[in-house]
């Protein structure tokens, strides 16, 4: 016993390290590089006391901190959305952007500024994350529905897939008709939703990403033995005392909630959450417990780099960060593939 | 545990070798002024003007005159960091309307970055010239701002002459390729906003637009080419490219192939900085788009 | 002690069991047995009450268990299935562990691991312990469900019955294995506070193992009693629709043979 769990404690705290870097390396690197004398004068600038900040220190508290932090959160939320998937599913080959949740998160946002634009509607902060909500659970649960899963699992994830090719492509080319009917330029700007991007970070979206990732990961946690009863099939976790329909209706929902909610807020980010879990499972095992932890430790490390990257590459412009995701993510999409015993 | 060593090795040598690369930030206490331009008309005329030395910073889609590549680029127009554009240390930021996404506009304006843009508009001849009046105004080169008007009219003159030669008034279509949609686009005769100089250039060129509706529409059906039935087809240039030129995928756009122009081979490609807007060199552009649509 | 009590189970319009009723008394081997079709796998399910009966109850030592909780359930009672795919890898450890995770809240106590040593032993899966469960065969994977089944069913002190479910375990094991499992399931049936009820499709190891044997047909019971008394010429004839031949060898018991 103590010999899986010690080794698993300790990739744990190695991973948080590392998640400690990356982010130092965020918050210093980019179009603008910072000294740490110049962070800590940024800091500090803050305090009572001190004189206003400067232009440059402005630029790193109100842009360059909120979007390190914001993607730690998003990647925290992918990477833990994936597991839930792959948990959900019994199948190492889902996560939240094959399976229609961000598309339709992203078409609930851009819907959200199109009639808001269009009705004047009185909003609050979280009426945007609420629209993505919504988006992701119609998108998701129309996946789930049309590809329920029968006696035979291998022959539902195929559909599960292609459902969620469908679906996907739906809800892009909804979000495609509106840019092209809407007046709202965030609604106009396919790009944002189709490749996504950290540049519009904020300390609002900060704060209710936060939320919403920290309250739904430790949900998830609370249910991770659940899950793990899962794994040797539906039936199997019954006898063992799991209400399985219950189960599969909370994972579902806090997986669309931490999902959509970070999509509102950066656009449609795939192969995160696919690529996150199955580094994890090859290094620690599959107990849920481990991996929705590391999950969210790897996934917050894997998206800063990819936002670090696609901010020094070209800079002083920046890449879509999908772009990024997509380049590692896709080839690990194959490789699943092709790999015979998951598959159909 | 091995694994995330390595890990950590990479990460830290690629941390390192990013911070080798740095980026020389410039002086940010000079007192000249530094403009981000983000519009591909503006710097086209502000190169006309001779005042483009006080320009770090262009978008991707400015691509005249071709000295503009020596200038850093902060990326496409509706796609655009905040940090990226500030990192050049402008003391402004011109642009006319067309830049996104939403949230980065209001962290410029947040920081109170000046933003400017110019009243007048390219969408006509006069307005062009308005436009690069103002323009002249702003960077103190009002001199050579009346020499490109004059020189526009001069242009102008000389080619509606040689337009006058030419007997026919042939019908055109223009098909565009949009590249934030990523799809082809049939210009249509009138109205603003994009592509709205096209039907002015191609009738002070002696031609007619084949196609009545307004403004630029995606071509899902082959019935808006099919039924304008146009006697030329004009490619703007990334378009006409991307399809390596060949007549035969042109002519498999939808509507194209029953065309009279598809049946003469009159179709041609042509730089959208020629045709879409207006701009200093419309005047003499004039003369090079009846060139192009008389053609036999 | 387990009484089904006129229990029928339909789905949609098809009725798959109807007015069964029998009693499984502990301490003894009930194997159900019947062709293809027959609603054993219905039956076996309801009786583990994976699947609610539109009629009749079931009853665990007296009390209905319909109202009784997953969670309560779970702690004595235990279904041993065919096979099970496991989607991701996972030690054969952390599959036993399984077994107790009706025992404990957050985190295994120390009598959950002991517990786990100890069934692993007894099947002699230790050797397996951190390997990958997937890429075990067929028979050491059953030893390992049935290791993860008894750890859920150790005893506690607390529960009066147990309730052990066997859903056709033996489908994909050899014939060595076939009857090493029915060799410990036996021996672990006669324990005076379990009751034991299976699904076989093989009539000889039903015959040689079992103590009482109900034989289903078309949905409903035709027969319960000892093998002797069930497993007659006609009613083979009638309900197999094969031609047995009776043999009787030294030591162990009657065989058939069919034509």
């Amino acid at each position: 016993m103590t010999k899986q769990y010690g080794s698993r404690r300790t990739l744990l705290l190695a991973l948080a390290i590392l998640t400690l870097l990356v982010l130092a390396a965020s918050i210093r690197y980019g179009a603008i590089d910072f000294s740490t004398a110049e962070i800590s004068r940024a800091l500090t600038s803050i305090l009572p006391g001190h004189s206003e900040p400067t232009l440059d220190q402005r630029i790193f508290l109100e842009l360059r901190l909120p979007r390190a932090i914001l993607c730690l959160l998003v990647g925290a939320s992918l990477g833990v959305g994936g597991t839930l998937m792959q948990a959900l599913f019994r199948n190492p080959i889902v996560e939240p952007g094959l399976v229609g949740t961000s598309s339709g998160a992203a078409f609930g946002s851009a819907l959200f500024f199109v009639l808001g634009g269009v009705l004047h509607m009185e909003t609050s902060l979280w009426t945007l994350p609420f629209a993505a909500c919504i988006g992701g659970i119609i998108s998701t649960y129309l996946v789930f529905l049309l590809a329920r899963s029968r006696e035979d699992a291998r022959a539902s994830i195929v559909m599960l897939l292609l459902t969620g090719l469908a679906v996907n492509a739906l809800f892009m080319s909804a979000i495609g008709f509106l840019s092209y009917i809407a007046r709202d330029p965030q609604a106009r700007s396919i790009t944002f939703w189709s490749l996504g991007t950290l540049s519009g970070a904020s300390w609002k979206a900060v704060e209710i990403v936060a939320i919403t990732t920290i309250v739904g990961s430790i949900v998830a946690l609370r249910y991770a033995k659940q899950l793990n009863a899962l794994m040797i099939g539906e039936e199997e976790a019954t006898y063992l005392g799991v209400n399985v329909n219950r189960l599969k209706w909370i994972i579902l929902s806090v997986n669309v909630v931490i999902v959509a909610v970070a999509t509102a807020f950066t656009g449609v980010i795939s192969f995160v959450g696919l690529v996150v879990p199955h580094m994890l499972r090859m290094v620690g095992g599959a107990d849920n417990r481990f991996l929705i932890i590391g999950s969210a430790l790897t996934g917050a490390t894997l998206l800063t780099l990819a936002d670090l990257l696609a901010r020094m590459v070209v800079r002083p412009a920046e890449l879509p960060i999908g772009i990024v995701t997509s380049a590692v993510g896709v080839p690990v999409f194959i490789f699943l593939l092709r790999q015979r015993r998951y598959v159909f | 545990m091995k694994k995330i060593l390595i890990v950590a090795t990479v990460v830290a040598a690629l941390v390192s070798a990013l911070s080798c690369s740095r980026f020389h930030n410039a002086p940010s206490n000079s007192t000249e002024a530094r403009y981000v331009v983000i519009s591909p008309i503006y710097n086209e005329i502000i190169w006309a003007l001779g005042a483009q030395d006080q320009v770090v910073g262009i978008d991707l889609s400015t691509t005249y005159p071709p000295e503009v590549k020596n200038v850093q680029t902060v990326g496409y127009h509706r796609a655009l960091s905040a940090e990226g554009i500030l990192s050049l240390h402008p003391t402004a930021i011109i642009h006319d309307n067309n830049i996104g996404p939403p949230q980065v506009v209001q962290q410029l304006q947040q920081l109170n970055i000046p933003m400017k843009t110019f009243t007048a508009k390219n969408d006509s001849f006069d307005g062009t010239k308005a436009l690069i009046r103002e323009m002249g105004a702003y960077f103190h080169k009002e001199a050579r701002a009346e020499e490109l008007c004059n020189t526009m009219d001069s242009q102008k003159a000389a080619s509606l002459e040689k337009v006058k030669q030419y007997t026919d008034h042939p019908r055109v279509a223009v098909i565009h390729f949009g590249r934030a949609s990523n799809v082809y686009l049939v210009v249509g005769k009138g109205g603003g906003g994009d592509g709205g100089g096209v039907s002015q250039m191609i009738e002070l060129a002696g031609g007619q637009m084949a196609v009545e509706n307004r403004g630029m529409q995606r071509m899902e059906s082959p019935e808006i080419i099919a039924q304008a039935n146009p006697d030329v087809v004009l490619l703007t240039d990334y378009g006409y490219d991307r399809l390596g030129g060949s007549l035969e995928q042109i002519k498999a756009l939808p509507g194209v192939a029953t065309s009279n122009a598809a049946k003469d081979n009159r179709i041609y490609r042509i730089e959208e900085n020629v045709l879409n807007y207006f701009g200093p060199r419309s005047g003499e552009n004039i003369g090079k788009v009846a060139a192009i649509i008389h053609q036999k | 002690m387990l009484e089904a009590d006129n229990i029928s189970f339909r789905v949609g319009q098809k009725v798959l069991i109807t007015d069964i009723s029998v009693q499984f008394a502990p301490g003894k081997l009930h194997l159900i047995i019947g062709p293809n079709g027959a609603g054993k796998s219905t039956l076996i399910k309801v009786l583990a009450r994976l699947l609610r009966p539109q009629n009749g109850k079931i009853e665990y030592e007296r009390v209905d268990v319909q109202h009784a909780t997953e969670a309560d359930l779970a702690k004595r009672r235990a279904v041993l299935s065919q096979a099970i795919e496991v989607a991701f890898p996972l030690s054969v450890r952390e599959v036993v562990m399984m077994g107790r995770y009706p025992h404990f809240g957050g985190r295994p106590a120390r009598l959950d691991e002991t517990i786990v040593d100890e069934v692993m032993s007894h099947f002699d899966v230790t050797e397996f312990s951190e390997r990958n469960y997937q890429t075990l065969s067929g028979g050491e994977r059953q030893r390992v469900n049935f290791a993860r089944v008894l750890a859920q069913l150790w005893r506690d002190g607390l529960t009066a019955c147990r309730y052990l479910f066997l859903d056709e375990p033996l489908t994909f094991l050899d014939i060595r294995h076939q009857i090493d499992f029915m060799k410990k399931v036996r021996s672990f049936a006669g324990a005076p506070d379990v009751v034991t009820v299976g699904v076989v499709h093989d009539l000889n190891l039903a015959a040689r193992f079992a103590d009482q044997i109900v034989l289903l047909n078309h949905g409903r019971v035709v027969a319960t009693g000892t093998p002797g008394e069930v497993l007659t010429a006609d009613r083979i004839r009638e309900v197999f629709d094969v031609n047995p031949t009776f043999v009787r060898a030294n030591g162990s018991g009657v065989h058939l043979i069919f034509d």
